[in-house]
């Protein structure tokens, strides 16, 4: 479903590739957990998949299409949402969502039934007629959760999802999640919650300097660092050097 | 507290004109350097003209002045053009810099007081308009000092005058400004209320400029001029009427070496630190309730919304985002108050002189405008069209605009040509209706056709696109998108002054060509001119797009 080979980019004036030589396979049907410390890659990494920045090196290839050549194809695969929702704080939910639904092709009849279905899920059917910048910032993050979903893609990428969400919303979100995937989806998320990742991901992959470090599902991370019956908290630690801090 | 306010007013000048941003990538990262170099190039030749042509007028001035015993004529233009061009613009930015930036949600919840924060606020306003003054006041006040050989005393006045002249005009904006919001924060539908109450403003601004103006002297050029130079106290009467301390200002500098001189120096510093003080007052009493207020979210009421999730119908993506371009821009008053401004006052102002006036003299008439030939008022009203599609700045800060959002519509699956065209169409939405709406009125009160009015707005149209394609290219070149104050997206953005720059110059090129036609009795080319400019205009615009677009959305 995701395929990046060799993705490198370096930030203007930097001395060190922010995503360096990056090789990564996100298959069909699975949850994919991106993980890795702060400054890692990650949401580079997910810009560069969703057309926002632009690779120096490398292919990216979502759903068969190579984002390089066939950029509205590719994009037209994927739903997502970015770690800090900045919507248009002057148009109302619904508007929004209209815009996202007409980009989108999405037909009025499909429309209202999946608004429907998520509005109300995420109790945002009386807001939806509000101006954005009176929601909270688990309201947009909701409101960008239902717009990503809106044309049911079959790539559904978030960055950061769980951040500043109340343990209700955090529940509605990994149901969304799963739900997905069981629809035939794909979700590829990044995230610094290593109890979700270890829970709801198939695979995880951890990034660490802006290079693939581990990937694989958990068995397969515990068998290669040798640790028997670690939990990822420790993997995690142990794979990006951080271990020491235990100790101090 | 000393340090804190410095402290805050350094932060806040800072953050406004970016000086660390500028020392970041010019200095330590050695980043976009012939950026400053650009600028400065382009805008030297301009400070250039500018400061020559002060030069000489205010030679004339004073040779002017001299012969009615009034030297000093120059040195009061100049402070009551700073004084009305503060008072004027300096709402705006005041508007702008105290309820409509992002920063007052950091600087709220710090241990400061809401005066402090208006009046740093107000001395990064003041600072903006101190340097555009001493562009203005610098070369006047130097010629005036050469000729009148001028002493110790007009210097130290100078320094006096400079400081407090910008005070009073941009208290009063500050006062007018906080009372609209005030008034507006209480209402559901500030944004709407915000962006009428300032057209208003305006309006009342220059209506008032204007009933000042004609109670000069009526309707009678001859005894304005009686008024402004034929009495030794005309002119004095006559600015004081407008703005007094302009006045004061004026003979302070003039008379540095008397009595009268100190004394109209002391008024002027004291009507200031009075402003000030008022200043100080306001920051206290009102600015912190209407700010509150603002920042205020009204909450969903989930009143009868359910309705709106009727089925909706599909629209077009190019349709989409064009209401899009249209909604953002029109819904925010930072961009709509200076976008908008123009289609209101540019009527208002051609409107104005028919009240309170006989009709036989009014400036219509003058120029014979409602006698022109068909084919001239279609091509004039079609270059209206053109100019205010620059002045507008809608297509040229489009993507800048965006702002922090840009990520939207860079992450669906739009092409870069379809997005422009889309952007191009909702800027003209805007245009057409914002032209129309001052067109009308005057075509009516002139006894314009309708079939030339519609010729014009049809060849308008046309040739505001294909400029307004233009711009917005320019604008994706390099976009500002690092903005906390939505105003900065539009008025400190250089391709806004490009937009504007562009459409004056298309605008007097085709009116230097009509005016050929007018001369040589060749009416009949002018739509077809026109028609030609605007597909010649439209086809190399295309091109570039093909060209440049694609690379450009890529880099961003």
């Amino acid at each position: 479903m995701l395929k990046l080979e060799g993705v490198t980019k370096r930030y203007k004036g930097a001395s060190v590739n922010a995503v360096d030589n990056l090789h990564l396979e996100v298959r069909p049907g699975e949850i994919f957990g991106f993980l890795g410390p702060n400054g890692a890659g990650k949401t580079t990494t997910i810009k560069m998949v969703v057309g926002l920045l632009a690779a120096d090196r490398g292919k990216i290839v979502v759903n068969g299409r190579d984002l390089a050549a066939d950029p509205l194809g590719a994009k037209r695969s994927i739903g997502f949402v970015p770690d800090n929702p900045n919507l248009y704080p002057r148009l109302t939910g619904l508007e929004y969502l209209n815009l996202i639904g007409d980009v989108y092709g999405v037909d009025g009849a499909t429309r209202k039934r999946r608004l429907d279905y998520y509005l109300q899920m995420f109790e945002l059917t009386s807001a939806v007629g509000d101006l954005i910048q009176s929601y909270s910032r688990g309201m947009q993050q909701k409101l960008a959760l239902t717009g990503a979903l809106l044309h049911q893609p079959p790539l559904f990428i978030l960055d950061e999802p769980m951040v500043g969400l109340d343990p209700r919303s955090a529940h509605l979100f990994k149901r969304v999640m799963q739900e997905h995937v069981n629809q035939g989806n794909t979700v590829f998320f990044s995230t610094h919650i290593l109890e979700v990742a270890e829970n709801l991901c198939h695979r995880v992959g951890i990034i660490n300097k802006g290079q693939l470090i581990a990937c694989g599902t958990m068995d397969e991370l515990r068998q290669a660092s040798g640790q028997a019956g670690s939990n990822l908290e420790k993997l995690f630690l142990e794979l990006t050097d951080a271990g020491g801090i235990d100790e101090e | 507290m000393k340090n804190r306010l410095w402290t805050l007013y350094r932060t806040l000048l800072n953050n406004h004109y970016g000086f660390s941003a500028a020392k970041f990538y010019y200095i330590k990262k050695r980043q976009r350097t012939w950026e400053p170099l650009v600028i400065v190039a382009g805008l030297t030749p301009a400070v250039v003209m500018g400061i020559v042509f002060i030069w000489n007028l205010t030679e004339q001035l004073f040779i002017g002045g001299l012969a009615f015993g009034q030297p000093h004529l120059a040195l009061l233009n100049g402070a009551l053009l700073v004084s009305l061009a503060g008072l004027f613009f300096g709402f705006f930015s005041v508007l702008s810099a105290f309820y409509f930036s992002t920063d007052l949600e950091v600087l709220l919840p710090l241990p400061l007081k809401s005066w402090e924060i208006l009046t740093a606020k107000f001395a990064v306003v003041l600072t903006g308009q101190y340097a555009i003054n001493l562009l203005i006041l610098l070369p006047l006040w130097l010629r005036y000092g050469l000729l009148a050989g001028v002493g110790l005393g007009y210097i130290v006045s100078a320094v006096v005058v400079f400081l407090a002249l910008p005070v009073v005009p941009l208290v009063l904006a500050s006062i007018l400004a906080v009372l609209l919001m005030r008034l507006v924060n209480i209402s559901r539908h500030k944004d709407r209320l915000a962006l009428v109450g300032g057209f208003l403003l305006v309006i009342v601004l220059v209506g008032f400029q204007f009933w000042l103006q004609s109670s000069l002297g009526g309707d009678d050029p001859e005894l304005v001029m009686e008024q402004l130079l034929g009495r030794a106290d005309g002119i004095i009467k006559a600015a004081g009427r407008v703005f007094p301390p302009s006045v004061w200002a004026a003979q302070a500098m003039a008379y540095a070496h008397t009595w009268q001189g100190w004394l109209n120096l002391l008024y002027v510093a004291a009507l200031s630190a009075l402003a000030l003080f008022l200043l100080y007052l306001l920051g206290e009493k009102v600015f912190l309730q209407g700010l509150l207020a603002g920042l205020e979210g009204s909450r969903g009421t989930g009143r009868a919304r359910q309705v709106e999730l009727a089925e909706e119908r599909a629209r077009a993506p190019l349709m989409t985002v064009a209401s899009l371009e249209w909604k953002l821009f029109v819904r925010d008053p930072g961009f709509a108050l200076n976008g908008l401004i123009g289609y209101v006052l540019l009527p208002a102002m051609a409107l104005l002189p028919l009240f309170g006036q006989k009709l036989q003299n009014n400036p219509f008439e003058l120029l014979a405008l409602d006698q022109l030939h068909p084919l001239v008022v279609a091509g004039g009203l079609a270059l209206y069209f053109l100019f205010m599609t620059g002045m507008s700045m809608i297509p040229a800060t489009t993507f800048s605009r965006e702002g922090r959002y840009l990520w939207i519509i860079r992450s669906l699956p739009l092409d870069i040509e379809q997005i422009i065209g889309a952007k191009v169409l909702g800027s003209q939405g805007v245009n057409t209706i914002g032209c129309l709406v001052g067109i009308i009125p005057v075509a009516y009160l002139m006894g314009w056709g309708v079939g030339e009015v519609v010729l014009g707005a049809v060849l308008g149209v046309l040739l505001a696109s294909a400029l307004a394609g233009f711009l917005v290219l320019f604008d994706l070149r390099k976009p500002m998108l690092d903005w906390v104050n939505p105003l900065k997206a539009v008025k400190s953005n250089l391709n806004a002054l490009v937009g504007m720059i562009l459409g004056l110059a298309f605008g007097f090129a085709l009116g230097f060509l009509l005016y050929g036609n007018v001369q040589t009795g060749t009416l009949w080319l002018i739509p077809l001119e026109l028609l030609a400019a605007a597909l010649a205009l439209g086809a190399l615009v295309r091109v570039l797009i093909r060209r440049w677009a694609p690379q450009l959305w890529a880099r961003i």
